[in-house]
């Protein structure tokens, strides 16, 4: 269904990060917001896609913002460097969604439902690291993957998954050797992102054990993040919420703390 | 969200947060009208992957529950949860739980009428009495060993020897059970246990999926206990009668053991006689008498009166009962398949017998007969590999993924042949792992005779009637 060589043959046609991008992440690097602006203006689609991101209600800024140093001035280093990581998985999530039931605009949601609430998770956790911040832009990078691998599958994977509850993530391994997460490492690795993002990211999927204790925990609170997102009634009916295996184990430990912080209240 | 369906039980499987508006998402109306059209005795959710719930996205749940139980007579309910979730539910539906509470999927199995799930000596504990008494009736009528403990002591005692029991009961609940009959097979015959006034409901309760498959599969002999049974109506007669010339094709024989006709007109008696079916006292008079067993067509599967052979409508449907076996080993097994050889005979197994495992599923409707395929070891463990995770030897777990193999072809061959208007529903797989047993049930039947090779190996399949 799924061979390595298909795996290995899609990775190989992932596009490096363009030009612009890549300027623009190292003068966020830098620290030099003005210099990322310039840098980033350079790139029409890219400059377009940061003045309709943030516009958006989830947002939350009152008037238009229209200036590319204003966008970055406004979101700041570690805001500025996750909206690149986003916009650069942008460019490699297909223009037409068959496997799962999305489109360019609730992928976007997606992400900026993931970015804010995990920024909303390190606040509560005290931690202030640029990297750590833009890590969560690659979780996402996952369902790109699945759909680029299974998106003519989907009859094959429904009759599997008739006879037995297996996730797309555990079918990949099975059948590949390799997991989602592991190809969505392989990207990153091409785009050159810190590794200390794709440690994250890795961990996230609560299947492999990690030694940095660090590492562990923002692995759990990312996992338990994803699937509180995934159940979300538009994602349910995108498709999503069983494409990977919840690790439910895995996140007991913080749980209490993420329904304080996400404002649940306990089952009633 | 579709329920997974295995050994008769559909199980859906939530992840994450449930709440009402989740819920209302994962559980579509077609997907509670594909639930209605299950060949299940029951439905469960698992709240394994589930960290969060509240009433409303039970209710969700509930709501389609209580749909499965008013139109198809199922068990519904919650299984795979913790204390917590547990509690939890009792806390919810205090005074109205009306479905049960499985602890884990194996002990949601016991209550299922399933080929290979019986005779287990199973501990219960509970500290409501009647629930106590309820699993044990309900254990018993299925073929089990109930041992109740009586107090929480006494469980706590017992269960520290946990070596002596295959399954331990506790923190789960019986709501109404499901009004299908309960079904359990021994020496080779398949036991429908019967009880209270028998009318036309009787009719819905008996599952008739899984008396054809049964004896699609090979068995002979039906057995109805009705030591419970009150009396009986002229609907329950004539459908006993209908059961009973309908199995005569397959020289079936249905006995009723255990029935007292106090209340029963003695002309439905003489009626059912003139079926073939036939009365006993006792359960003993006919399992303990081995040559009675033999006569009735227990012991062999092959006397049937009338052969049933292979037709041109099977034949010419040939093109997608070979695709959907090839695409789905080739899925399974990510190797190509090579069509070797295909000839109408008798099967003819070239491969050294020990060293082959079998699998084989029915098909009726539109039209009927089974399909067989046979795997040398090597195949069975590496189709198997996708479903089981990991390269294994315990040949019961590879029979294991070998049922839920076939079932896939079955499910493939269902919508290839539902793209050419031709409607077929399967049966419940069956499993081999001695080809003896594969050739009493196809008896001395010529099929289509299948060769093809992966790799370097070589798999047969065997379609016939």
């Amino acid at each position: 269904m799924i061979t390595q060589e298909d795996i290995e043959k899609y990775i190989q046609k992932i596009p490096p990060a363009p030009k612009a991008v890549q300027q623009t992440l190292k003068e966020i690097k830098e620290g030099d917001l003005l210099k990322a602006a310039k840098a980033a203006k350079e790139d029409l689609a890219f400059s377009a896609y940061l003045k309709e991101l943030v516009n958006k209600p989830i947002y939350g800024f009152r008037t238009e913002v229209k200036d590319t140093g204003q966008i970055f001035g406004i979101l700041g280093l570690s805001q500025s460097q996750q909206v690149v990581y986003n916009y650069l998985l942008n460019t490699l999530s297909p223009k037409k969604w068959s496997f799962f039931a999305l489109n360019k605009r609730n992928f976007n949601d997606l992400q900026d439902h993931l970015s804010l609430s995990w920024s909303k998770i390190l606040k509560y956790l005290e931690i202030k690291d640029k990297e750590i911040e833009s890590s969560i832009t690659l979780l996402p990078a996952s369902i790109i993957v699945c759909e680029a691998l299974f998106n003519e599958k989907k009859e094959e994977v429904d009759l599997i998954r008739s006879a037995k509850n297996l996730d797309l993530n555990t079918i990949l391994k099975r059948l590949s050797g390799y997991t989602l997460f592991d190809i969505s490492v392989m990207i990153a690795q091409k785009w050159e992102m810190d590794p200390k993002i794709i440690a994250i990211v890795k961990a996230s999927s609560g299947i492999e054990r990690v030694e940095n204790k660090e590492i562990e925990k923002l692995a759990k609170w990312m996992h338990l993040l994803l699937f509180f997102i995934l159940s979300q009634p538009q994602y349910i009916e995108a498709g999503l919420n069983d494409f990977i295996e919840f690790q439910i184990d895995f996140v007991s430990d913080i749980y209490e703390d993420f329904m304080e912080i996400m404002e649940i209240g306990e089952n009633e | 969200m579709r329920a997974v369906v295995k050994n008769g039980i559909g199980v859906f499987h939530p992840q994450g947060f449930l709440d009402g508006n989740s819920v209302a998402s994962l559980i579509s109306v077609d997907d509670i009208e594909a639930t209605l059209k299950l060949k299940v005795d029951m439905v469960l959710v698992s709240l394994k992957r589930v960290i969060f719930f509240n009433r409303n996205g039970l209710d969700q749940f509930v709501k389609m529950f209580m749909k499965l139980r008013q139109e198809k007579h199922m068990i519904i309910g919650f299984c795979d949860y913790d204390d917590r979730k547990y509690q939890a539910i009792k806390k919810f539906y205090a005074k109205e739980m009306n479905f049960s509470l499985f602890k884990t999927l194996t002990i949601a199995e016991l209550f299922s009428n399933h080929f290979n799930n019986h005779n287990k000596t199973v501990l219960v504990w509970s500290d409501d009495k009647s629930q106590r008494a309820a699993m044990a009736i309900e254990l018993h009528d299925r073929g089990h060993n109930p041992i109740v403990a009586q107090n929480l002591n006494d469980f706590q005692e017992k269960s520290e020897n946990k070596e002596l029991y295959d399954v331990v009961i506790e923190n789960s609940y019986l709501g109404s059970m499901g009004e299908q009959i309960a079904a359990r097979v021994t020496s080779n015959a398949v036991i429908y246990t019967v009880s209270e006034f028998l009318d036309t409901d009787i009719a819905t309760q008996f599952n008739i999926e899984y008396h054809n498959n049964s004896l699609n599969v090979g068995f002979r002999l039906f057995i109805f206990d009705a030591y419970k049974v009150v009396s009986m109506n002229v609907h329950a007669v004539n459908f006993f009668a209908k059961l009973a010339s309908s199995g005569a094709e397959y020289n079936a024989t249905i006995c009723f053991v255990g029935l007292s006709f106090d209340k029963i007109p003695e002309r439905f008696k003489e009626e059912m006689e003139d079926s073939g079916i036939l009365f006993y006292d006792a359960m003993d008079d006919v399992l303990g008498n081995k040559e009675l067993l033999h006569e009735l067509g227990a012991a062999s599967a092959v006397a049937k009166k009338n052969q049933r052979m292979i037709n041109k409508k099977i034949v010419s449907h040939l093109p997608q009962f070979i695709d959907a076996i090839v695409t789905t080993l080739e899925m399974m097994t990510n190797a190509k398949a090579i069509k070797e050889e295909v000839k109408i005979e008798k099967i003819i197994l070239t491969q050294k017998e020990n060293n082959l495992l079998a699998s084989s599923i029915g098909f009726y409707d539109d039209m009927d007969g089974i399909v067989i395929l046979v795997f040398p070891k090597n195949i069975a463990k590496k189709a198997c590999e996708l479903l089981i995770g990991e390269e294994v030897n315990d040949e019961e777990l590879i029979l294991d993924s070998l049922a839920e193999l076939v079932n896939i072809v079955g499910g493939k061959l269902k919508t290839l042949l539902s793209d050419i208007k031709v409607n077929i529903s399967i049966t419940l797989p069956r499993t081999y792992d001695n080809m003896d047993d594969v050739l009493e049930v196809i008896g001395e039947k010529k099929g289509v005779q299948v060769d093809l090779k992966f790799d370097n190996d070589h798999f047969t399949f065997f379609l016939t009637r």
